[in-house]
């Protein structure tokens, strides 16, 4: 009898431990902009693979992503587990949000098959690794072959080309008296930090931290502003373009160049098939710029399974998986042998993404940047479109941000 | 009077019978206190403080600091004025068309109960919904309002409605008394249902012109719907942002801010927790008059 309730007793433990196993669950946080993505197959892959770990993947919507993020950290209800961004990381860290895994990236086979210095990009200023990269890209410029052929127009390769060409596509086609293609399509809402970086931020001697109210910098921002005010070349919707409008605008043969990154090519070929094509932006004041798009998972500090959350997230950057996953986001996989049989991508695309990468940069890993990229910037560029002041005192605000 | 005629006071009731009713009271009270007023002083205190939110640990006490702030930021001032070109602009609009509305289905026609129906549907709709219906037909390239305009002739060149600072906040503004009128045009409605048939009758025979039957009549019969309806609709449209903050996120620049769209980006996109509760306070101050009219117009409407 006391045999039996032991081996009652042990059975009923080795349950309840198997219980407690099974109930690991995972609650990730991610952004695809396409509903229909792979996030389900994936996660049947991992939990067939890891059968004690249940993956509960949420996809938040992109334009209050962060905000949501933020305030799930603090209300105390934060994901195990999150699709995060590099201007983010400095924020995060500050919460004490993030939990290091360069002990684990150490240890984890896949290191070694990660495109090189990524994870040197990632790492956070006080030398910790909290990221590990699942997708990248690298932004250039689109342009019309067509309407570059059109009017006997070369691809820009400076400001001062890019300026002439865009006067030169600004024009009525269709004989109404009104403009109805103009040359570049601008983001002047939220995001379009890049289009105005790539214009102002490869200048001598300016970065978003130094010299960005030396007559180099405020030469950027007044390019910018003449190209809308003086010469008329980005549509007049411009103040309140977002990343729809501007891809819109484009496909629909209302602009003949915009600034954007590989995610969206392959809807670029769709709408204009041949009619599109890909190069590095120009060069301004004797340099580029262009921003590196990252994007990376992380381990939440409040995390309850620490290990099934790297199991998770170190699953998604291994070879297939990744590819899988960048197959919905039309980004590029950071594992190395899916970059090699990748084809999902014209090859012009792919090409002019690697053209950019040696003059790529990501944005200052400073908590700053998050009030540069969701409020500060649009509303200053904004108010420069529109007049209401002037590209030195939009440069100047800038400047006071990342001085404080 | 003798004594025995005089009524039961308070103090010979039976202790039970005194507090019963406010044991029966306490738990909506207790309620109303925890989600009304808790985050009230909440807010109160937390505008006190430098409260980031991702420096949770930098709680601390600056007093009136957020407020001296608040009243010397160009921003709030810039808001403040289109909030009271907002409200002063907003609500006239949708009283008049609703009480047009109002005037015109309290008449006999036929399909009368359809238009009814109709006349609600912008009033049903989310307000997301509502805006971004709006941003598409303001669009500069595609848009139907600049379409229709050109093909009349009354612009020579489309128009960016939204992305224009001259254009932009009126253009929110036309969206919201779209959205609203049907309120003003229910309730409204539904005093002039009140109104008793007779008095037009006798009006009638007396030889009355239809105005002063509307003077004499009908304006002192829905007098005190509207009065409560503007009130309440005040409230409203001063605290509403979720269309500004879908059509335009309160730009270009400045030219769509209004103070509560300002205090959410504050606190909500900024995470100022501080700064963002110190400009809903002064907000809410500003607004305490005519929270203070409803109030005592609810009061004697119970009493």
């Amino acid at each position: 009898m006391t045999f039996k309730k032991t081996l009652g007793f042990a059975s009923v433990l080795a349950l309840t431990a198997g219980l407690a196993h099974a109930d690991s669950t995972v609650r990730f946080w991610y952004h695809f902009d396409n509903a229909d993505n792979p996030m389900d197959e994936l996660v049947a892959a991992f939990e067939e693979a890891n059968p004690g770990i249940k993956i509960e993947a949420e996809n938040i919507p992109w334009n209050s992503y962060y905000d949501q993020l933020y305030t799930a950290i603090i209300g105390g209800s934060a994901p195990d587990a999150a699709m995060v961004k590099m201007f983010a990381q400095p924020r995060l860290v500050e919460m004490g949000a993030l939990e290091p895994i360069g002990e684990r990236i150490d240890a984890w086979e896949g290191k070694d098959g990660l495109q090189d210095n990524l994870l040197e990009l990632t790492r956070a200023a006080d030398g910790q690794a909290y990221y590990l990269p699942v997708q990248y890209v690298v932004l250039y410029l689109y342009y019309r072959p067509d309407m570059f052929e059109e009017l006997g127009l070369s691809v820009p390769q400076t400001c001062d080309e890019f300026r002439d060409v865009a006067r030169a596509l600004t024009r009525d086609t269709n004989g109404d008296g009104q403009i109805n293609v103009y040359g570049f399509g601008f983001r002047g809402a939220g995001g379009g930090h890049d289009h105005w970086g790539s214009f102002t931020l490869g200048r001598e001697g300016v970065s978003l931290t130094e010299g960005l109210t030396s007559e180099a910098g405020i030469a950027g921002t007044q390019f910018v502003a003449d190209l809308f005010r003086e010469d008329g070349v980005f549509p007049p919707s411009t103040p309140n373009d977002g990343f729809q409008e501007i891809i819109g605008t484009f496909k629909a043969g209302r602009t003949a160049m915009t600034i954007h990154h590989i995610g969206s090519a392959n809807g670029m070929v769709e709408a204009l098939g041949d009619n599109v094509s890909a190069t590095v932006v120009p060069e301004c004041g004797g340099g580029r710029w262009t921003a590196f798009g990252d994007e990376s998972t992380a381990i939440l500090s409040s995390a309850e399974d620490k290990d099934a959350a790297w199991k998770w997230i170190s699953f998604l950057s291994s070879e297939g998986n990744n590819a899988l996953f960048n197959e919905a986001t039309g980004q590029l996989p950071v594992v190395k042998a899916d970059t090699e049989s990748w084809s999902l991508h014209p090859q012009r695309f792919v090409q002019a993404t690697v053209d950019s990468l040696p003059f790529a940069e990501l944005l200052p890993n400073v908590p700053e940047t998050s009030d540069f990229v969701n409020t500060v910037w649009a509303t200053a560029m904004q108010r420069v479109l529109i007049g209401d002041i002037t590209a030195e005192q939009m440069n100047t605000q800038i400047s006071d941000l990342f001085a404080n | 009077m003798t004594q025995a005629d005089a009524p039961d006071t308070p103090h010979r009731r039976p202790l039970s019978r005194i507090v019963l009713p406010y044991a029966m009271l306490s738990p909506a009270v207790l309620v109303t206190l925890a989600i009304v007023f808790f985050p009230m002083v909440q807010t109160v205190w937390m505008s006190l403080h430098d409260y980031v939110l991702f420096r949770p640990n930098d709680f601390n006490f600056v007093g009136l600091k957020n407020f001296r702030a608040a009243l010397n930021d160009e921003v709030f001032w810039i808001s403040l004025r289109h909030t009271i070109i907002w409200m002063a602009a907003t609500i006239p609009a949708q009283l008049l068309l609703g009480l047009v509305t109002a005037l015109l289905l309290n008449q006999q026609f036929p399909w009368r109960p359809v238009a009814r129906a109709l006349v609600i549907i912008p009033w049903a709709l989310p307000s997301v919904v509502i805006a971004l219906m709006w941003v598409w037909i303001y669009d500069s390239n595609y848009g139907i309002a600049n379409e229709l305009l050109l093909r009349v002739g009354l612009i020579q060149r489309a128009i960016p409605w939204l992305a224009n600072p001259d254009t932009a906040l009126a253009a929110i503004i036309l969206t919201l008394t779209w959205q609203g009128f049907p309120f003003f045009a229910v309730m409204i409605l539904a005093g002039l249902q009140s109104i008793p048939g007779s008095y037009y009758e006798a009006a009638s025979i007396d030889g009355a012109s239809a105005w002063r039957q509307f003077w004499h009549i009908t304006l002192p019969g829905i007098s005190g719907v509207i009065v409560t309806a503007v009130l309440l609709r005040t409230i409203w449209v001063a605290n509403s942002f979720d269309v500004i903050f879908v059509m335009t996120g309160g730009g270009p620049g400045y030219a769509t801010h209004t103070l509560p769209l300002y205090a959410f980006i504050k606190a909500r996109t900024n995470l100022d927790f501080g700064y963002g509760s110190a400009i809903a306070t002064l907000f809410t101050l500003m607004l305490m008059v005519i929270v203070l009219l409803y109030l005592r117009r609810t009061a004697k409407a119970v009493q």
